[in-house]
């Protein structure tokens, strides 16, 4: 059962040294942090890592959240530099983080999903495996933009650009996104047929 | 604005002028092209909406809070102490140094008289014998024993939280299990 305080409230009480309500914010918005650990991530274990990773800084620098902006917002800048960081390290010495190929293997599973099971593949299933066919940057705007209640600007916050660039991207991300989809819904009718 | 699709999720986002939005909206009244692909984006949007997250695993609040306690339990003293005690108390410090210092430089008899600078043979100093036995001591080293006496309540009152915290997550696992 998660805590009815509003995020600045367990923050507060964070603050004060109850590390139960800090437990209670991890709870709380674990799931969105984790999915965006996943859009860089290739593994779940990677994405675990990560998301542990972004708690554990949040919580060190918690005393310098000014609270001008959205917890939220703050919480998912360090999800995407921590995010950013991992990703390089990984990446130093194989390929480009820019070329597509290399994320068409993440496969995103839902738990309590059987992916193998051909009765329970629902759009949504394809969407998700366009979505983890995505580039990172594309695939965390599509994320913040349609489950993470984040607008524009708060998005261009998050990722460090200009608004209007995220505005752009976005826009190609749909439409990489629709492109995908089609693509793979044809493909799975070809090997229906 | 560009293409009829850039125009469109504009219009869908809300992110236009309403001039905009309103030539839009007309747009799609009366051209059939923009009214087809108007039903063909809105179809998407509400599938991009229910798109589902991830979920990691069930002990990922946990690992974070062990990790978190766990750094706790490593900090050493000096990290754990507040740096503002620290520098008051190495700014009292300097202050009293610098003061014997002024005091002292003050009563020294510079006679440049001679070649050789007279220095007194007993630096006359009047209470500073008396100085450390005096109420100003006392005082410092009352302030010093309130210090450490709240140093100590703030620990111990930390040690008790975390303690509790630790009860409160060991019976919500318990729970857990039995769900």
């Amino acid at each position: 059962m998660q805590s009815k305080l509003s995020d600045i409230e367990l923050i507060e009480q964070t603050l004060a040294g109850n590390q139960a309500a800090y437990a209670d914010l991890v709870k709380r918005h674990q799931r969105f942090v984790f999915t965006l650990a996943m859009r860089f991530a290739k593994t779940r274990e990677d994405a675990e890592e990560i998301a542990q990773d972004c708690f554990i800084k949040a919580y060190r620098s918690l005393d310098s959240f000014q609270r001008q902006a959205k917890f939220t917002t703050w919480l998912y800048t360090i999800v995407y530099t921590t995010a950013m960081t991992a990703l390089r390290k990984k990446r130093v010495d194989t390929d480009s983080i820019d070329d597509e190929n290399t994320f068409i293997q993440i496969e995103n599973q839902t738990s309590g999903y059987d992916v193998n099971d051909a009765e329970n593949k629902s759009r949504s299933f394809y969407l998700n495996q366009a979505i983890a066919q995505l580039l990172p940057d594309d695939a965390t705007i599509i994320t913040l933009f349609y489950k993470g209640e984040q607008s524009l600007d708060e998005i261009a916050l998050t990722m460090g650009m200009e608004a209007n660039t995220v505005k752009v991207k976005l826009f190609r991300a749909r439409q990489r996104l629709k492109e995908k989809l089609e693509r793979n819904l044809k493909q799975e009718a070809k090997e229906l047929i | 604005m560009n293409s009829i699709e850039e125009k469109l999720w504009n219009y869908i986002d809300g992110s236009c002028t309403p001039q905009e939005q309103a030539a839009i909206a007309l747009l799609i009244e009366q051209d059939e092209v923009y009214r087809q692909k108007y039903t063909e984006l809105l179809k998407l949007n509400a599938e991009f909406s229910v798109m589902e997250l991830d979920e990691p695993p069930m002990a990922f609040t946990y690992n974070v809070m062990e990790t978190i306690r766990a750094e706790h339990a490593r900090q050493p003293l000096k990290a754990a102490i507040d740096q503002r005690i620290i520098k008051g108390i190495g700014l009292f410090f300097v202050f009293t140094i610098s003061a014997f210092l002024i005091y002292a430089l003050a009563n020294i008899n510079w006679q440049a008289g001679g070649v050789s600078l007279h220095v007194p043979a007993a630096l006359s100093a009047p209470g500073i014998k008396n100085f450390f036995a005096g109420p100003f001591m006392k005082g410092f080293l009352f302030l010093d024993v309130v210090l450490v006496l709240y140093l100590f309540d703030t620990y111990l009152r930390k040690k008790g939280l975390a303690k509790m915290n630790t009860n409160v997550q060991t019976s919500g696992q318990q729970n857990q299990q039995k769900d």
